[in-house]
């Protein structure tokens, strides 16, 4: 599984050896570190084991193809993007309407954050407080014992009355209330 | 610390990454250690798909064999020009050419030489 003489070498390195020569075997090492992750991504969208592994021979393929036409900067995001694309096509294919995702814009730079002072920071931190008991009681209870508490998915599952499922689906979903009571804050 | 020294330690990290993840879906990890791995998927939205993907293979042993399948014929897909364009060095090299011509030419005297004697006897 490992390249392992090249794994000082960082992804935005990899991409650039390939772009200096446009020599396919830096391609490769790169593809190569992601190929757990692509096939659980396939696996999730497409639920059959025959079908992931195909879908990400295709990803391989189709990454470098589209590498030789244009720049990538952020290669994690985008080769994400061509993989969850790649396999809501298959599902399209089989009668299911998702939405595609343009994968030239994701292969643009994210805007950079903020830099923020201590002083805002401590404002933030005051607000998350806020936000937090704004939550409903399992958001608020699988959060804190997640974030705060450290405790892991089985830990919080023990010791309260959820499910495994139930208990990352409620870290979710109150990580994701908490970003929109912060952005209204 | 430097976005570059960032850059570099969390592709040191790469191939732990996914050996601590294997050891995650076979629930090898210790609590705390499981927690630090549902920390990242919390964060990262690619992992977090891609394990709950993962959970989903009935025989979490054969994953590795699978990812190595897969390595292997990536390997094959972007290695095989430069294997041609190797070949191709080799016949290009003139010491090759002198080697085999001096073993060609020991051979040849070697059987002149054996053929004259057992004649001789």
């Amino acid at each position: 599984m490992k390249n392992s003489k090249y794994q000082h070498i960082s992804d935005t390195e990899l991409l650039n050896r390939f772009y200096a020569k446009h020599d396919n075997e830096w391609l490769g090492i790169l593809l190569e570190r992601y190929t757990m992750l692509l096939l659980g991504v396939s696996m999730k969208y497409l639920k059959n084991e025959e079908e992931a592994k195909d879908a990400v021979q295709q990803v391989f393929l189709k990454a470098i193809n589209e590498l030789h036409k244009y720049k990538v900067e952020y290669f994690k995001s985008w080769i994400y993007m061509i993989a969850k694309n790649h396999c809501l096509m298959k599902l399209r294919d089989k009668g299911k309407h998702p939405v595609e995702i343009n994968e030239r814009v994701m292969s643009a730079p994210a805007e950079p954050e903020e830099k923020n002072s201590v002083l805002e920071k401590e404002k933030k931190l005051d607000d998350l407080a806020m936000a937090l008991l704004q939550l409903n009681r399992e958001q608020q209870l699988c959060v804190t014992l997640f974030y705060l508490e450290k405790k892991s998915y089985q830990e919080i599952a023990d010791q309260t009355t959820f499910e495994l499922m139930q208990v990352k689906s409620h870290i979710q979903n109150g990580k994701r209330n908490l970003k929109i009571i912060m952005e209204r804050i | 610390m430097s976005d570059d020294l960032k850059n570099i330690l969390s592709n040191l990290n790469k191939d732990i990454e996914q050996e601590k993840l294997l050891d995650y879906l076979n629930k090898k990890l210790s609590a705390a250690e499981a927690h630090e791995v549902e920390k990242q998927m919390a964060d990262d939205e690619f992992m977090n798909d891609a394990v709950e993907g993962l959970e989903h293979f009935k025989n979490k042993k054969d994953l590795s064999l699978l990812i190595e399948q897969l390595n292997s014929d990536l390997k094959k897909q972007t290695e095989k020009k430069k294997k041609k364009k190797e070949k191709r060095k080799l016949k290009d090299q003139p010491w090759f050419y002198i080697t085999l011509i001096t073993l060609l030419l020991l051979v040849i005297i070697g059987f002149v030489l054996i053929k004259k004697h057992l004649e001789n006897s």
